[in-house]
């Protein structure tokens, strides 16, 4: 046996692969998650009842009268206050009440004490829905070939124009003046290249199903779960109950993983355990099982790209212009958000002289899609790191060089007129990950056919805005307390959530070098909305360079009226500490975000500076492709990424490996697939994500070109930026390796024989 | 049904009902929460444990089938004061993030190393095929295993 | 959901096999299931996709331990594995390595560890599901079936054994005992290629198995099993008699894609197409035979 304590953590810390101070409790089994709760007193199981048709009127919920209902609790819409999911627009409810609007929307809860009964009485109701004709295609809800959404089915438009382009405001003008002007700088280019590409579903799979235990007493209501963004829920609550906000009080339990699976669907299961909870009067537990878990829970967005283009012969990019569509699901959810992060890397790490970017969600009877990691971004940069490719075979040149000769440098200036005035890291990223990969020489040489194998060699470029979109974090005023406690330690309250990325670990690294103090002098409180201030949602690879600098900001100004009084009066940082606690009772540094001055953004011309900083990043991935069954092995993958300042290079290491497998399992594996708006497959069995004998041997390289506000000495987000790269960097590695071209996802082996014999019969 | 077992080395006695999951007897009367459910379908790995020392999903496996038998799971490899050196080195290697499927991944592992105590990366690679992890892309992962292998040998060999 | 009913459930053991018959063939006679219970890899996963119980569950008996289902001998040219063998006792297993490596090599192809460590041949005989791998690779060795009931022991060559999708010719009561095959002699050639979504913790989307003698280039013994391509375990009669019916070196690839569009009759489900799987079961027989001598 080794002993289990800590080994000795240099100061400072950062840049030092300080190990994370939940593992210990997580190696043993003593970390607990929400299903590892003690159960409380009187504690109930819930339940949820789905809808089986994908759209139609509810005209009625009959309870079996066979059935013997007398401890079970019955929820329905009209038990409910405020019959609405508070997220950007109203439009979802929490029980479906006079109509349904996707397969497995709930509309009766469920609890019993007995988990078996439970199961029965879920089979004895039942919904009398009147179907009406179901949507669930994008580009036919587009079509309007059915109203199913507001006035017509779109959740969201955006547009970005840039250059010539920059005619005239017309969201949703098809045939506008920007469009016009856009064509016509197309036009006149000397190589256009015109493509069609397709990004599908992704589900998070999280090893850990959702989960949230509720109960009310005299405090108001609680709920505890599984959760990436407490004060999101606080906010369902604060709306569905009526309640004021200190009623309420929702709490992280240890969560098994979320990448934007728990972002805003807790929401919705701590709701339904609410109102179990307060109409049976006892604590209710939901846990979905996985298959419910795969079938209603969010999934990432399946997005359409129609990009066109124009180059200079010597493949100088000068006009973009794309039409891109993503499918919002049933409800609105947060698709606003995520269709304009996808809109907002459409245009790829690239210069271009005029653009025009058209987007456009639009409603389908099926599930909402939501947050996922990359939240838009990763089904925009398949679609134009696949379009530059097939402009570099146009050109007849290798795509690592237009894509070297066109990556945005320093001084340059985005689709949305961004000046990138420092840390930018695209060329750097590119050449560290070519020059690792060997890939020039790979290239060169062509695909390896050994056996019944190929080799192929491909690489993607990309880069992934870091924080909230523009204006973002000055709406959001992310704060964050740290208390002075006895002895001269540091506590941590924040809302932003550990759920596997190492938030607890990199934020006391971050708090103890601003203080000039020990890592384990720092603690972090569990994050809860009735403790912990609103720092914001743990999303949008903010929370370390954004909510860091908060903590990086309060640690320094706790140390800095420390080290006075140590000035004033002697003493060590310990003494010091209580002497000014005895002085003045408890001290709080209690910070808002101050975004960074310079950046001006408009909302309404999508124009400025859409995030603070850029992380950059070069994927190059090496495959093996059977030609006899067309499987896909990612055999190596080298990341050169672009971090700012790795706080802790092991776990920054971990986001990019865990990342880019999740970008690996999505190109060719990952589909769920679907019958009349019912998954076929929603069970681990048959929704393939990655083993370990699935996996690369990850090559990864941290490049730091650090951003003048990151704590930590330049820290930018690093969470989304590995979801972004792998998918076309794949595709471009089975291209090189047997000269098939994919424009859509999966690359799964069936689709890959097609595609190859099309092209054959094309050919002959 | 009264079950007799041993269940990290210690003797244990149970009444209970004998399709009842092995996983559900762990969490439930037995105390013991370490060992997570992810699919409830043999899929995930993260109910992974030892019966007789070969790994299984105690989703898939009934408490009665367990009469007489040896079960180990996560809390019978250490504790936090005394982690072993596979856990030590999951922490140390960032072999865990957001740990749920950790203690399945740890015992896999643990299975492995006591019958191969050097094994290669396709070895370990293998040796955890069984066990899904979302977060990590299982670098971190077979490279906390190859550690506490090393580790261990070095230990024998003192 | 209704893993909550395993609550429900009684489990018993019975001491020795006639005695398991008498109890199956008792409950057979009334008309009542008996479910016996071995590594439960599909059985416990069935129950999770199962409707909640509203009658009296069956009853389940674990043969989990039961001595006479288990072991593996070699008695002259035929190898006896007992039903009860798992796939990881296959995998460690001496003489099975040394004279029936194929199914060595099938094993660590199911599921994974963990399944290995559970999963039994005779569970996967008692589905007949075509998916199964373990049953390719018998038909392949062209092993026999020991089955048992109250009305005796008799034996099922594994060409009779599937009638249709999950169908047999096992009767009811009748208990699978152990598999018997007659290994080729050691060091002859075999082939075992599985495809399936991911490299572990896959269900076939077609898989391949094979046995040879090969003598003076031509197979003296040749047998094929292939998984997922038609409602029963595929067993390939055409392409069996295309290869012992001439010198291997003077097989075509078209004789083998046209032998091989007679034998597989794939269809589209949840986990490939049925355009893919025909590709595939070409491909690998093509493999199969090129690694035996065929020039294709």
């Amino acid at each position: 046996m080794v002993h289990g304590s800590p080994v000795e953590i240099p100061r400072p810390s950062v840049g030092v692969s300080v190990p994370r101070v939940d593992g210990a409790a997580k190696v043993t089994g003593e970390a607990l998650y929400v299903d590892d709760l003690p159960k409380r007193d009187g504690e109930l199981h819930g339940a949820t009842v789905r809808s089986p048709v994908a759209r139609g009127v509810l005209r009625g919920v009959r309870l079996d009268p066979a059935f013997n209902w007398s401890d079970v609790t019955i929820v329905q819409a009209a038990d409910i206050a405020v019959n609405t999911v508070a997220l950007i627009v109203d439009d979802q409810p929490i029980l479906a009440a006079t109509h349904v609007n996707h397969v497995y929307e709930p509309v009766v809860l469920l609890a019993c004490a007995d988990k078996a009964k439970l199961a029965r009485a879920v089979r004895a109701v039942t919904l009398d829905i009147e179907p009406l004709p179901p949507v669930f295609d994008m580009e036919q809800s587009l079509a309007k070939v059915e109203i199913i959404a507001g006035e017509d089915n779109v959740q969201k438009r955006y547009l970005i124009t840039k250059g010539r382009a920059d005619v005239k405001v017309e969201p949703g003008a098809v045939n506008g003046e920007s469009a016009t002007a856009i064509d016509a700088a197309i036009a006149a280019c000397d190589v256009v290249v015109t493509g069609r590409y397709f990004a599908h579903h992704q589900e998070q799979m999280y090893i850990e199903p959702q989960g949230v235990v509720a109960w009310w007493d005299t405090d108001g209501a609680h709920a505890t779960g599984s959760i990436q963004c407490p004060f999101y829920v606080h906010k369902a609550f604060t709306k569905a109950f009526l309640l004021d906000a200190d009623r309420i009080h929702i709490t992280q339990a240890v969560t098994g993983g979320g990448f934007g699976g728990k972002e805003e669907y807790p929401s919705i299961i701590a709701l339904h355990a609410a109102l179990l909870a307060q109409k049976s009067g006892a604590p209710v537990r939901m846990i979905y099982d996985r298959k419910e878990d795969i079938e209603a829970t969010t999934k990432r967005h399946p997005c359409i790209c129609e990009i066109t283009s124009g180059c200079d012969r010597d493949g100088t990019l000068r006009a973009l212009s794309i039409r891109m569509i993503m499918d919002g699901g049933a409800y609105v959810t947060l698709t606003p958000v995520v269709l304009s992060r996808g809109t907002l890397h459409a245009a790829g790490a690239y210069r271009w002289d005029d653009v025009r970017i058209e987007s456009i969600a639009v409603a389908t009877n099926t599930p909402p899609n939501g947050a996922f990691r990359g939240f838009g971004a990763p089904q925009t940069i398949w679609a134009i790191e696949r379009h530059l490719d097939a402009v570099a075979k146009k050109l007849g040149r290798d795509p690592i060089d237009l894509k070297e000769q066109n990556v945005l440098r320093e001084g340059d200036v985005t689709s949305t007129g961004q000046v990138l005035r420092s840390s930018v890291a695209g060329a750097e990223c590119l050449e560290k990950a070519v020059l690792a990969s060997d890939y020039r020489a790979k290239r060169a040489r062509g695909p390896v056919v050994s056996g019944r194998t190929a080799r192929g060699i491909g690489a993607a470029v990309f880069m992934h805005g870091a924080g909230f979109t523009g204006s973002g974090e000055r709406y959001l005023k992310g704060k964050v307390a740290v208390d002075l406690l006895a002895g001269g330690r540091l506590g941590i309250r924040t809302a932003s959530t550990d759920i596997g990325q190492g938030t607890e670990t990199v934020f006391r690294q971050i708090a103890a070098d601003a203080a000039g103090i020990a890592v384990d002098a720092v603690d972090f409180a569990v994050p809860s909305t009735t403790t912990c201030p609103d720092s914001g949602p743990t999303v949008a690879s903010r929370t370390v360079m954004v909510v860091g600098s908060i903590v990086e900001n309060a640690a320094k100004q706790l140390s800095a009226r420390v080290r006075a009084e140590v000035e004033a009066h002697g003493g060590t940082f310990g003494e010091a500490t209580d002497r000014l606690i005895a002085r003045e009772g408890p001290i709080t540094s209690l910070l808002q975000y101050a975004p960074p001055s310079f950046i001006t953004w408009d909302d309404t011309t999508y124009k400025g500076d859409a995030y603070p900083c850029y992380g950059w990043a070069c994927d190059v991935a090496e495959v093996e492709v059977d030609l006899d069954t067309f499987e896909v092995t990612v055999v190596d993958f080298w990341s050169a990424t672009d971090v700012g300042k790795a706080i802790n290079p092991v776990m920054c290491k971990g986001q990019i490996e865990g990342g880019s497998l999740q970008a690996i399992g999505w190109a060719v594996s990952e589909e769920i697939t679907w019958r009349d708006g019912h998954i076929t497959n929603p069970r681990m069995t048959n929704y393939i994500i990655p083993t370990s004998l699935d996996a690369p041997r990850f090559q990864t390289i941290l490049v730091e070109a650090p951003f003048a506000m990151g704590p930590g000495g330049g820290a930018k987000g690093i969470g989304e930026l590995p979801m972004d790269g792998g998918a076309p960097a794949i595709a471009a590695a089975v291209e090189h390796a047997v000269g098939v071209a994919m424009g859509s996802l999966p690359l799964t082996p069936e689709r890959i024989l097609a595609a190859k014999q099309a092209s054959e019969r094309t050919s002959a | 049904m009264k079950i007799s077992l041993t269940l990290n080395g210690a003797p244990r006695e149970l009444d209970s009902a004998p399709l009842v999951r092995l996983l559900d007897a762990l969490r439930g009367p037995l105390g013991l929460t370490g060992t997570k459910e992810g699919c409830g379908e043999g899929e995930c790995g993260s109910c992974t444990v030892l019966l007789d020392g070969d790994p299984v999903n105690a989703c898939l496996v009934p408490i009665g089938q367990c009469e007489g038998r040896a079960i180990t799971t996560v809390e019978g490899l250490g504790e936090m004061a005394h982690l072993s050196p596979l856990q030590r080195c999951f922490i140390d290697e960032g072999g865990a993030q957001c740990g749920i499927c950790t203690p399945g991944m740890l015992i896999s592992a643990e299975a492995l190393l006591r019958r191969v105590p050097d094994p290669d990366e396709p070895t370990i690679r293998e040796a955890l095929a069984g066990n899904l992890c979302r977060c990590t892309g299982y670098q971190r992962i077979v490279e906390s295993v190859r550690r506490a292998a090393e580790l261990l040998r070095e230990g024998a060999a003192r | 959901m209704s893993l909550a009913d395993l609550h429900f459930f009684k489990m018993t053991r019975e001491p020795s096999l006639d005695a398991l018959c008498a109890v199956v063939a008792e409950r057979h006679a009334q008309g009542l299931a008996t479910i016996l219970y071995a590594g439960g890899t599909d059985w416990m996963v069935e129950q999770e996709m199962r409707a909640p119980l509203h009658d009296e569950p069956p009853l389940v008996v674990d043969i989990g331990r039961m001595g006479e289902l288990r072991g593996i001998s070699l008695a002259g040219d035929s190898l006896r594995i007992g039903a009860g063998t798992t796939y990881l006792e296959l995998e460690r297993s001496a003489v099975v390595q040394a004279r029936a490596p194929m199914l060595v090599r099938m094993a660590k192809d199911v599921g994974a560890v963990q399944i290995q460590a559970r999963g039994t041949l005779g569970g996967n005989l008692a589905t007949a599901s075509p998916a199964a791998d373990g049953v390719a690779a018998l038909a392949a060795y062209d092993a026999t079936i020991v089955v048992k009931s109250a009305r005796g022991e008799r034996r099922i060559a594994m060409a009779d054994l599937q009638t249709g999708y999950k169908k047999s010719t096992r009767a009811a009561d009748e208990i699978i005992v152990a598999v018997e095959l007659a290994p080729p002699p050691e060091g002859s050639p075999w082939y075992w290629r599985k495809v399936g979504a991911r490299r572990a913790q896959a269900i076939s989307k077609v898989a391949l198995a094979g046995v040879a003698v090969v003598e003076n280039g031509t197979a003296t013994r040749f047998g094929v099993g292939m998984v997922s391509v038609a409602p029963v375990t595929a067993r390939m009669a055409t392409t069996r008699a295309l290869v012992l019916g001439k010198a291997l070196a003077e097989i075509t690839a078209e004789e083998i894609d046209h032998a091989v569009d007679q034998d597989v009759t794939p269809i589209d489900d949840v986990r490939s197409t049925g355009e893919y799987r025909s590709h595939v079961a070409r491909a690998l027989t093509r493999d199969l035979l090129r690694q035996l001598g065929a020039r294709v």
